[in-house]
């Protein structure tokens, strides 16, 4: 028997149980198939089928489309291909057209389809157009039910019976009515009994059969309709992006390209290398189908530049992807694969049946456009992948108290309280129940939301293959995630937006407005030796990947700044690879070592035997277990899943068999398989690390030789891994003289020359974009002279002007004045120019101010601060007055190791992390005048003064000065918050 | 004109003050008070201790347990904080009729003018009001004697937590000037802020400008800070208003609830007690309030009208329920319920010529009738209205 109309939790916040759950119950229940019918949605289609192909039952696909005005829905069973091209397409429409209407939608698209409802006039108005039908009778007869089967036996309608079950127990109930308070932001009231008569669930086959005894030509006819459906699963196969604008098809056409790319490159005369990997890559990618798709991405990166002189456009092609030559030579990547020996068969191999994909950066600002441009060029074609929002325990906690009406301030508490494990004891009513009803919400889909770059574009409109709908931000989204696009054939091109190539960008434009030369197109960074020489020392502040105090520590460890060095270092920094980094440098430095097995020595030769890249884990697992590639490929990818535990136990058995029959003893094993391990969570690939370093070396090559321009576009572009005002410090501490935003000066951008930075606009609070775009209009033909001229001219807010004034940006105007004086000119402005609204004859004059006090300096520090965040001459531990006769300044702290300290500092950035015992641990930088210090609060202190430590803080700080590698790094053992704020 | 004599009673701390003599284990300890489970709550008072650490009134409340982590917290129970502000103003209006109370905040002005030969100088009525409090109700306030409000409220800023100022006629420009600008009261804090951008810190610097010139930057409150500044004030003492007659009941649930059913309950319970009242004094209610407290310290209230007025339990019961239904819109707990009657007529001994009444309610009026009686011999607990539901 067949359970038809089923919902699983992918109806979004309309069902409760998800596909596994319930094919296991249909299973259980002894149904041969179950028709999934999630409500306008197809998201759960994958899942699905999987779960009926682990309980082998037959799967019928379907959906159930409700009208968009009416309470009124039907159950589409798809039969054929055609038909599930048409349900894509209809509830593509139903999520898309604002006057969808379902009868007359449903008619046009009926091809393929069989459609089921409980509607008598729907169903006349089909059978009407001769669509295929049923009627919909329920889980039980029912009066309604007693008509339609009337009007179907007179029409020779097959009438069925459906389970409308929108969970797969019983049990799931009050489960299902949370849900729908949390849905409809309403109160949810569990009821004594846990029951609720008005909803369904998976009922059995015998029930079934007990209700329908009274109709017993029902069942079989139901099952009957259930085997038209024989069509079980989209095809699968890879769905590349069109490319027809060649006639010589898109193979030859990437070859030229390719070789074209490559004389760009390598000059005209092509290396045997070159040529051989060439040939190789354009064969694999050839025999993959891959040709169009580097094509595709080739036209969307280099749009602008295909018709003109221009430029090609700044992109950081990463991920896998930069490990193609042919991606380099279509200047889709921007490193040599063949001169950092980067393996191509990470991206491509003929054994790998998934779709890799190519991710490219762009500058941030530029992103949104370009993605604009491929959806608009596309259209109907393109559509960005979706990422399903589910309930984490947080979010699951906070909904069912909301919906078990308790404040918002409690349940905030509750939350904080159960960070700590004592939290959660002794909780009182009704906590432990919202606990306990949360904990069966996590992992149900709440909403779609859409994928931070994925585009997927597709030969014929999208809508036939997945349905689309429009996101919040209006973008059209398939409501498949990442991983079902991928198991639906549909290739993924990552478009990201990426800060420090804005950085770039405007560094350089800046050095070639200020009359420099900059010859981009031979530029290589990575070869200059002052800018080795700045990685190697950590004076990498600002610079793209490699500024974290974490990444800045290592590099002055390791003492090396050169190219092969930073990929390695960028891809060891990962959040459980810390022991792994110690003694990447104790080898680093000549410490002794030997490969773990002998077997070892060509995979991990290159990175002192320690597993740096993804690959690695791949290339080790071939090497000690016998894995085949696709094997190890799937290793690696499981490795860095958030659900992995059972899949990984099966690769760990597997594992384990391969090593024993290749005679690798116990403890090797063991270690090797942490060491794969530490690739939990986020790991790179080599290529990924290689471009990354890439944009790196731009990015410190700039800092060395043009400070100036670089630490300007670093702050203008925003979003670094600091704050301004650290960046300020930073600046202060290059050498480079900060000037004060002026009105007849400043940008809105900050602006960088020589040695001398000139603060923009966008840095003074409360300014906004249309004043700071009136200031610069305004001031064209002539400067402003006097505040007076300033405040008529460009009419700026009263909040705005104080803004100015506090942050000296009327300095240049004032006419020596006080900034008191100035305060009060601009209040009698806007006094006057209330009157003159009414008499506007004479020209204004402002009258004389009166005698007041002359600003303090401590109170001009205080208004800057307040006005722009930092100070442009002083750092603000010198406002506060302090004893610090005897401690030690940032810049003295070298050669104290072993010794303890009193160091006053500012906080300016920290990074929680655990410890083996799962404690909570932090790393915080402060700095003074004089320099940067890193600090370690290990746990017991941590918790001590967790409470006290925010950043944009001054504290005094007494530990003990560690050394390691000859980096120093200060221990904390006590610290006193000082609590005189320079902005009260 | 006659010099004024005003005092200024200020108990520091007065929320902080009662919940101390409610509790005397909370002597010596930072106490906040706030609303703990408010969604961004505010700090309603503070005990000198957590003053002294950085809390202050209005700043939230995860901020002020930053700066003071060993401050008890504690809910604000405001009914409790008027009934010692009544208590208060019962120990000192003895002296004189003209008493301006605060609201629940421990403030309290006395005009004592002219009663000199009566009690004494002010500054000894001030003493005997300082002792007289003390011993009644265990509150020590501070006191100051000026001429007017202003200067009386300055000189007890200038002495909290304890102590006493007396500043005489004709020295209040002399006394004020040293002050920081924050010690007059009545200032916002954007016009504190725009004085201190003019380099402007004490309140003889303010002084200092003309009236035209104030009137340049403050146009609509140039005039208050001129005369502010000199300390001049001819503000009256204003007595409190009286309160208008409603019959009122609460009823708090015994857990938080958002089950329709338990206010139900709530409602008719105080129906009932309301009903008794009104016709027990032979009026007529023509607007019921239903005042929702939630649990998170907010509340809502909304009404419901009844154009002859009514005295009959299902007709409250009615209007009490339509009421509901308009004021209960968050999903939040609901900690108690309070029913209004308000609008009151009294009811017609009178009867009509011709019966304008249904024949429900007729039997409604018969049944209220004996029940009512039934109340009056047996107590009201010994029989109650059912429902069905």
């Amino acid at each position: 028997m067949f359970a038809l109309a089923v919902r699983s939790y992918y109806s979004l916040m309309r069902a409760c149980s998800s596909p596994e759950k319930i094919c296991a119950q249909a299973k259980e229940l002894g149904y041969e198939g179950v028709a999934f019918t999630d409500l306008n949605s197809f998201s759960g289609m994958w899942d699905f089928l999987a779960a009926c192909k682990k309980y082998t039952l037959h799967p019928l696909i379907g959906a159930e489309v409700s009208d968009l005005h009416k309470a009124s829905s039907l159950y589409c069973l798809v039969r054929n291909p055609t038909g599930y091209a048409n349900l894509c397409k209809l509830i593509t429409k139903r999520k898309t057209h604002r006057n969808f209407s379902l009868l007359q939608e449903s008619a046009k698209l009926a091809s393929g389809l069989t459609f089921l409802s409980s509607s008598l006039s729907d169903l006349q108005v089909l059978h009407k157009n001769g669509r295929i039908i049923a009627a919909n009778l329920g889980n039980r007869p029912t009066e309604q039910g007693s008509t339609l089967r009337r009007w179907a036996k007179q029409n020779s309608i097959p009438a069925v019976a459906t389970t409308g079950a929108v969970m797969a127990t019983e049990q799931e109930q009050e489960l299902y009515q949370l849900l729908r308070a949390i849905a409809t932001n309403s109160n949810f009231v569990p009821t004594v009994s846990g029951k609720n008569k008005t909803v369904c669930w998976l009922d059995s086959p015998e029930n079934m059969r007990e209700h329908f005894s009274v109709w017993p030509e029902v069942l079989p006819a139901t099952d009957q309709l259930a085997r038209t459906c024989t069509f079980r699963e989209p095809q699968s196969s890879l769905i590349m992006p069109p490319w027809e604008k060649a006639v010589a098809g898109a193979a030859a056409t990437l070859r030229e390209a390719a070789y074209t790319g490559a004389c760009k490159r390598y000059g005209n005369d092509l290396s045997e290398a070159v040529v051989e990997r060439l040939q190789y890559e354009l064969k694999v990618i050839d025999a993959m189908g891959f040709s169009s798709y580097f094509l595709v991405v080739r036209d969307i990166i280099h749009y602008d530049s295909k018709d003109s002189n221009k430029p090609d456009r700044r992109i950081c092609g990463r991920g896998s992807g930069a490990a193609s030559l042919v991606a380099y030579c279509l200047a889709i990547t921007n490193v040599c694969p063949l001169k950092h020996d980067l393996y191509f068969e990470r991206f491509l191999n003929p054994g790998r049946s998934d779709a890799p994909d190519i991710d490219v950066d762009f500058a941030w600002d530029e992103r949104d456009a370009i993605l604009d441009r491929v959806l608009t060029e596309y259209k109907q074609h393109a559509a960005m992948v979706c990422s399903i929002i589910r309930f984490q325990p947080r979010m699951a906690i906070r909904e069912t108290a909301k919906a078990f009406g308790l404040p918002a301030g409690e349940i905030k508490q509750f939350c904080r309280l159960q960070r700590s494990p004592k939290g959660t004891q002794n909780m009182t009513a009704p906590w432990p129940q919202i606990i306990d009803f949360a904990s069966q919400l996590i992992n149900i889909p709440r909403h779609i939301s859409v994928h931070p770059g994925g585009v997927v574009i597709t030969p014929d409109p999208i809508s036939e293959h997945v349905p689309v709908e429009f996101a919040a931000k209006g973008v059209p989204v398939i409501q498949w995630d990442k991983d079902n696009a991928e198991k639906g054939g549909l290739v993924k091109i990552d478009l990201l937006g990426n800060r420090s190539l804005g950085v770039i960008r405007d560094a350089i434009a800046a050095i070639e407005q200020s009359g420099s030369s900059f010859e981009e197109e031979y530029w290589q960074p990575e070869e200059d030796a002052q800018t080795q020489a700045a990685i190697a020392n950590g004076k990498t502040m600002g610079c793209f990947y490699i500024e974290s105090p974490a990444m800045r520590l290592l590099q002055q460890k390791a003492k090396r700044g050169d190219f092969e060095q930073l990929v390695l270092q960028s891809s060891i920094i990962r959040p459980a690879a810390n022991e792994f980094i110690r003694e990447y440098v104790r080898r680093l430095h000549g410490g002794s070592w030997q490969h773990l097995h002998p077997k070892l020595k060509d995979v991990l030769d290159e990175t002192y035997g320690i597993m740096v890249y993804q690959e690695d884990v791949a290339r080790v697992a071939v090497a000690l277990a016998g894995f085949s590639h696709a094997e190890a490929d799937g290793l690696r990818k499981v490795i860095s899943k958030k659900d992995k535990i059972l899949r990984l136990r099966d690769y760990r058995l597997q594992f384990e068999r391969g090593c024993q029959q290749n005679g690798i003893k116990k403890e090797i094993r063991e270690q090797v398989w942490q060491m794969m391990m530490s690739f939990d969570g986020y790991s790179f690939c080599k290529a990924h690390s290689a471009s990354y370093a890439k944009v790196s070396y731009q990015a410190a090559y700039l800092k060395t030789h043009h400070p100036a321009e670089f630490m300007a576009a670093v702050i203008s572009n925003q979003g670094g891994f600091y704050s301004t005002f650290a960046y300020v410090s930073e600046i202060k501490r290059m050498g480079l003289q900060l000037l004060a935003p002026c009105v007849n000066r400043s940008q809105i951008s900050w602006q960088g020359k020589g040695k001398e930075i000139r603060i923009g606009f966008f840095s003074i609070k409360g300014l906004s974009a249309a004043t700071m775009e009136r200031i610069i209009q305004k001031r064209e033909h002539k400067y402003y002279t006097s505040t007076l001229d300033f405040l008529q001219r460009v009419h700026p807010h009263r909040d705005e002007s104080r803004a100015l004034i506090q942050a000296g940006a009327m300095d240049g105007v004032s006419q020596g004045k006080k900034k008191g004086e100035l305060f009060w000119e601009l209040a009698q402005f806007h006094c006057l120019a209330k009157l003159q609204q009414t008499s506007s004859l004479f020209a204004m004059h402002l009258p004389p101010v009166p005698d007041l006090q002359p600003d303090t300096p401590v109170d001009a520090l205080r208004q800057e601060y307040q006005a722009l965040g930092f100070l442009c001459n002083a750092h603000p531990l010198q406002l506060i007055h302090i004893h610090t006769k005897g401690m030690t300044r940032a810049h003295t702290i070298s050669g104290k190791a072993g010794k303890h300290i009193t160091f006053a500092g500012w906080l300016i950035t920290g990074k929680l992390v655990s410890t083996k015992t799962g404690e909570v641990m932090k790393f915080l930088t402060f700095e003074d005048e004089t320099g940067i210090v890193e600090t370690v609060f290990f746990p017991k202190v941590y918790r001590r003064y967790a409470g006290i430590l925010t950043t944009g803080n001054a504290y005094i700080l007494q530990g003990m000065v560690e050394e390691e590698f000859g980096v120093e790094t200060l221990t904390v053992e006590r610290v006193e918050k000082i609590t005189a704020r320079p902005a009260t | 004109m006659q010099d004024r004599s005003i005092i200024h009673l200020n108990i520091t701390d007065f929320a902080v003050a009662v919940e101390r003599i409610c509790d005397t284990s909370l002597k010596n300890h930072p106490i906040i008070i706030a609303l703990q489970h408010a969604s961004r709550a505010l700090v309603y008072d503070m005990s000198e201790e957590a003053y002294g650490d950085g809390v202050r009134k209005g700043m939230k409340l995860s901020v002020a347990r930053r700066h003071c982590r060993q401050a008890q917290i504690l809910d604000p129970r405001i009914a409790l904080y008027r009934k010692a502000m009544t208590a208060l103003v019962k120990q000192v209006d003895t002296y004189t009729p003209m008493v301006e109370p605060g609201t629940e905040d421990g403030h309290l002005f006395l005009d004592v003018t002219g009663t000199h030969r009566l009690f004494g100088p002010a500054p000894d009525i001030a003493w005997q009001l300082r002792k007289k409090v003390l011993r009644g109700i265990g509150l020590d306030p501070v006191w100051s004697v000026a001429s007017n409000k202003l200067v009386a409220k300055v000189a007890s800023r200038m002495v909290r937590p304890l102590g006493e100022y007396i500043v005489g006629t004709g020295e209040e420009d002399a006394f004020l000037a040293p002050l920081p600008l924050s010690l007059l009261p009545g200032l916002q804090q954007d016009e504190i802020k725009m004085l201190r951008s003019f380099n402007l810190q004490r309140i003889g610097e303010l002084a200092m400008l003309s009236r035209q010139q104030l009137l340049v930057p403050f146009p609509k409150r140039g005039a208050y800070l001129y005369d502010a500044s000199r300390g001049r004030d001819l503000s009256p003492v204003l007595q409190k208003r009286c309160a208008q007659h409603s019959i009122t009941a609460e009823y708090a649930f015994a857990e938080d609830t958002v089950k329709y059913n338990d206010l139900k309950n709530g409602i008719s319970n105080m129906v009932q007690k309301v009903a008794r009242e009104l016709r027990r004094q032979h009026l007529l209610c023509r607007r019921v309030m239903i005042i929702l407290h939630y649990s998170d310290g907010r509340s809502a209230q909304r009404q419901a009208l009844h154009k002859k007025g009514t005295d009959n339990n299902f007709q409250l019961h009615s209007l009490c329920l339509t009421a509901l239904a308009r004021a209960w819109k968050r999903r939040i707990r609901i900690r108690c319920c309070t029913l209004a009657c308000d609008r009151l007529t009294p009811k017609s001994v009178q009867q009509t010529l011709f019966t304008m009444q249904s024949k429900q309610e007729r039997q409604q009026q018969k049944i209220m009738t004996a029940l009512d009686a039934v109340h009056a011999r047996f107590g009201s607990k010994s029989m109650q209205l059912g429902a069905v539901s």
